[in-house]
């Protein structure tokens, strides 16, 4: 923009205006030159527009009374109706009540833990140990929410589940707790830990590697002990990479965890398991009510855009790090 | 160095927890397991806990023989190979021209396809697209939505960017074209981050649940994961195993299930020591993506 009005303003001047001429000119030649490149990159834009963009159209459904037979040319435009519908709804209330919820005891109880799995792995000295410790620990990351929920339905189960056993054993009463709305979200937070806490600790293993051994030595000599090292050296070491994850992480807090609490929820506990991934699910495709879960699934969309750009701003501001 | 005091505590500490944390992974695989093997008449008295009592493998080889198993597994491993196949053969072409800067209106391609990582059309649009595109219960669907995967496109990149120049100038004096270039001297020089992302495609293949629950609902297309939820959830395991009553006399729903959860890890568990050392490089060229 501001080039060309230069060029404009400059246009008695010849020489200046003519070089970005040539040098436009000689860009779009580049391109032609090069266009092998261009080649390449059409099955993935084919994608990119097919599977990727096209789906964002759909999205206007959210304005209409879309009518699956008269499709999005026919259906009524009905404006924001949707919207303030989903605004007044107790049972979006309560949805997006167990979003928060599930999301916010998953960050403050399994965000520390990888961090003090990384640390206290770092002080282990015995080789094999430390690595039959980190091959157990990453393996849950690897299994399938379908087979977690199969472990857990076993373990837990009020008849003869190994869990059980143990409360009965101690005097207390069974409980049953894919079916009980006061542990299902302990429930929930609990496997998402057993999942993935080692998993994460990784990022900080690699950040605690990348501290230099000099400044150990220092501290060592300065007599330092191992526990002081730990807090003096290592955690204000890593501390930059646990901000970034942790920004990272409340961006997404709007995903509780849509494909574990389906793979794990019933009837019984949507009164304290629903989340908006789930109730999307359940509103589109069980009720068929598509304008509405498309709303409901836009609005999720646009805040959880609005999270992740901001968290991103602030790690540039703070850390000088970006997200991509 | 002499150990003090604090570092006995502090060894003892860390080898406590670690051990603790350990064991509470493995408990829940430890038990199901037993329970797959174990006698009936100790699951259903609620015997078994992390060792198996007595020994049998009937429950086991009656899911795994079952036409129903053996058939979404089948269709699993399908798809997991085609998939992962297919997911890097696009990504790892896409990266290629992405990772030239310089050319005029890459950049512009890269924030497009960033995008897509914050925001999407949903659920209901997606669905609605792929009813257009005829993919409802059409195997396909599960493969093309998620064919390429927009960080592992960045991994790839980056990963060419780091290769050095020299190579290609020296290439295109010799006369190669762009596609030799890409396919004779950057693939085979990219196998490690290659290896890496397909490992991450094959595991999300494997264990995609939600988007077979979504677009597959006719049972002969069934795959591994959703049977295995109709089989942990619902608990018919006798129609799950096309099993009358009668054949099931000897065997509990209890370790019916749990014979079809081990059967169903047993592939991830066989691979996963051989994979762990790419896993973990692959996070870590992950995490320091520029």
């Amino acid at each position: 923009m501001n080039a060309e009005v230069q060029a404009i303003t400059e246009s008695g001047v010849g020489p200046i205006s003519r070089k970005r001429a040539r040098k436009r000119e000689s860009r779009w030649r580049f391109a032609w030159r090069n266009r092998d490149y261009y080649v390449l990159l059409i099955p993935g834009l084919l994608f990119l527009f097919l599977f990727k963009y096209a789906p964002m159209y759909g999205i206007v459904i959210a304005f209409q009374d879309f009518n699956i037979f008269d499709g999005i040319r026919g259906s009524d435009w009905v404006g924001l109706q949707h919207f303030q519908k989903l605004l007044h709804s107790g049972e979006f209330a309560a949805v997006f009540t167990n979003t928060l919820l599930i999301s916010i005891y998953k960050i403050v109880i399994l965000f520390p833990i990888p961090i003090f799995i990384a640390l206290i792995l770092n002080e282990v000295r015995l080789m094999f140990f430390k690595r039959i410790v980190q091959t157990i620990v990453y393996l849950p990351h690897f299994l399938s929410w379908v087979i977690i929920s199969g472990l857990f339905v076993t373990i837990l189960s009020p008849s003869g589940g190994l869990v059980n056993n143990l409360i009965e054993s101690l005097g207390g009463k069974s409980v049953n707790f894919f079916m009980s709305n006061e542990y299902f979200r302990s429930l929930v937070v609990f496997t998402a830990g057993w999942k993935e806490v080692g998993w994460n600790a990784i990022v900080f293993i690699a950040a605690i590697a990348g501290i230099e051994q000099e400044q150990y030595e220092a501290a060592a000599i300065d007599g330092a002990g191992r526990i002081r090292r730990m807090l003096h050296i290592t955690l204000p070491g890593i501390l930059p990479t646990i901000a970034l994850m942790f920004i990272l992480r409340l961006g997404s807090v709007l995903d509780a965890g849509t494909e574990q609490i389906l793979t794990m929820y019933n009837p019984v506990v949507y009164k304290t398991g629903d989340v908006i991934g789930t109730y999307v699910y359940r509103v589109g495709l069980g009720k068929m009510d598509y304008s509405f879960s498309t709303a409901v699934g836009l609005f999720n969309s646009v805040v959880g855009f609005i999270l992740v750009m901001s968290g991103n701003f602030i790690s540039r501001k703070l850390l000088n790090r970006s997200i991509w | 160095m002499k150990r003090t005091h604090g570092d006995w505590l502090l060894d003892s500490f860390a080898c406590f927890f670690l051990a603790a944390v350990s064991l509470m992974m493995l408990l829940p695989i430890l038990n199901v397991f037993s329970k797959a093997v174990s006698e009936e008449w100790a699951i259903v008295s609620g015997k078994v806990g992390i060792f198996p009592v007595g020994f049998q493998l009937d429950t086991l080889r009656e899911v795994v023989t079952s036409s129903t198993f053996g058939h979404a597994f089948l269709l699993s491993v399908g798809i997991t190979v085609i998939g992962t196949a297919l997911s890097i053969l696009f990504t790892a072409v896409t990266a290629y021209p992405l990772s030239k800067r310089f050319l005029p209106a890459i950049s512009f391609v890269m924030v497009l396809f960033i995008f897509t990582m914050l925001f999407s059309g949903g659920l209901i649009p997606n669905y609605l697209l792929m009813r257009q595109l005829h993919l409802i219960n059409n195997l396909w669907v599960l493969i093309l939505p998620g064919l390429i995967g927009v960080f592992n496109l960045l991994v790839i990149k980056n990963y060419y960017e780091s290769l050095p120049e020299a190579l290609e100038e020296s290439a295109r004096i010799d006369g190669a074209k762009t596609y030799t270039i890409l396919f004779r001297i950057i693939l085979p020089l990219s196998m490690p981050v290659i290896a890496t992302i397909a490992l991450f495609y094959a595991v999300g293949y494997w264990n995609d649940y939600f988007g077979p629950m979504i677009y597959i609902n006719d049972t002969a297309k069934q795959t591994l994961q959703l049977y295995l939820q109709s089989v942990v959830m619902e608990a018919n395991t006798a129609t799950a195993l096309n099993k009358s009553a009668e054949d099931m006399m000897n065997m509990s729903p209890e370790g019916i299930r749990s014979a079809t959860v081990i059967a169903s890890t047993v592939p991830i568990l066989i691979v996963y020591p051989f994979l762990q050392k790419y896993f973990i490089k692959g996070v870590l060229i992950g995490s320091v993506k520029g």
